[in-house]
């Protein structure tokens, strides 16, 4: 395959992931200003509109490792550990309503931000790893370079932060309708 | 006391059209990405020369903070060329050196080929001592905007002669490479004088250089 091809693939995830990224800061800012209420645009969707997300990306990776053949770096796996999971855990939350799937799915979403931060920092400071490349499989390696800043850790942590910002803020946690007789 | 919990009860209608919605999404990219699949192969083989190896490879060099072990053995004669069809032969022609294994998807050399060119477009290098590249552990898929290498390395000016490493990788296992750049300085009867591993910098290639013309000396 070409490098036009990975590019185009590249190209239309990034702005994927930039409208995504977009709308959770958005989102974000709408929440701040309005509060808690504010959870009401979304209704139920906030967990589906999660799901998606992270099918997304689960998907996305798996076809730049196993179409374009990419071969994932350390922080790469930890990353996919945190967000594979969620592609199954938020279907089964959305499809049941169980808005408590937010507890399970917020600390993966956690977790995988800050790795998707610190591979992303590592790519554009090389020398945070020491001034050589491990010719294995270095993580400073950029393997796709879209717009000249968005990269496949940028990407993972768009996702994580979409995610982060649905399930934290827009899912009422309604399941606590309990009524005491 | 008991407790009831009220649950909405999932809409049918609505979990089709969000099922929907992503397996469209998915199709798309799936569709995407068969299209990518059935492009045809690219010819990776422009990366890549003929190198043959005569002698003994240097051991890897595994601990660049313990120094380099090797020092004082003979490296082994290295032969290649570039992608213009020119051949050269790294062997005891009498000439210090000083190699530069270079990966094109790796960072540091891509910060470090810069100030290669520019310390050597200044007169940095001095007039007794060579410097080859040599282009190792070429990847296409892992940075396919500085492949093939010889591209990059002309968008970058470079003008010193290139050895392009095949594809079993002889040039890495014959200077014992462990991590990129490799910098690999030779006196003239091919005897390793030292090797540095990863970014040097400008400092660096001065440091090497006068470690080259110390040879010239004894």
């Amino acid at each position: 395959m070409s490098n036009d091809a990975i590019l185009l693939y590249s190209t239309f995830l990034a702005l994927l992931a930039l409208v995504a990224l977009t709308a959770a800061v958005g989102l974000l800012v709408y929440r701040l200003v309005k509060g808690p209420e504010a959870a009401a645009i979304l209704e139920g969707r906030a967990v589906w509109l999660a799901w998606i997300v992270a099918l997304v990306a689960t998907v996305g990776s798996l076809i730049y490792s196993e179409v374009i053949h990419f071969v994932p770096c350390r922080l790469c796996w930890f990353q996919r550990i945190a967000m594979y999971p969620m592609a199954a855990v938020l279907l089964v939350g959305a499809i049941r309503r169980e808005v408590q799937v937010k507890y399970y799915a917020l600390p993966l979403a956690l977790i995988g931000l800050p790795i998707s931060v610190y591979h992303y920092l590592l790519q554009t400071f090389p020398s945070l790893e020491g001034g050589a490349c491990d010719p294995s499989n270095p993580c400073s390696a950029k393997y796709v370079d879209i717009f000249g800043f968005i990269s496949i850790p940028f990407m993972a942590g768009a996702g994580f932060i979409v995610i982060a910002v649905l399930l934290g803020l827009y899912v009422k946690d309604t399941n606590k309708e309990t009524t005491i007789q | 006391m008991s407790k009831t919990q009220t649950k909405k009860q999932p809409s049918s209608r609505n979990l089709v059209y969000w099922i929907g919605g992503g397996v469209i999404g998915l199709g798309l990219i799936f569709l995407l990405a068969l299209s990518i699949a059935g492009e045809p192969a690219v010819d990776t083989s422009i990366a890549f020369g003929e190198v043959t190896v005569e002698g003994e490879n240097l051991p890897f060099f595994a601990d660049p903070n313990a120094g380099d072990l090797a020092v004082g053995l003979t490296a082994p004669t290295v032969s290649g060329g570039d992608w213009m069809g020119n051949d050269f032969t790294i062997g005891p022609d009498g000439r210090p050196k000083i190699l530069v294994l270079l990966a094109h998807w790796c960072p540091h050399c891509q910060a470090d080929v810069p100030r290669i060119v520019d310390w050597i477009d200044s007169g940095g290098l001095p007039a007794q001592v060579d410097l080859y590249g040599l282009t190792v552990l070429t990847n296409r898929v892992r940075d396919g905007s500085t492949w093939p290498p010889q591209d990059w390395l002309e968008r970058e000016g470079w003008t010193s002669p290139v050895v392009m490493d095949d594809e079993e990788g002889s040039a890495v296992s014959a200077f014992g490479l462990v991590a990129t750049p490799l910098y690999v300085v030779l006196d003239g009867e091919n005897k390793n004088l030292g090797r540095f591993s990863g970014e040097v910098g400008t400092s660096g290639l001065v440091t090497m250089a006068n470690l080259a013309l110390s040879s010239l000396e004894g």
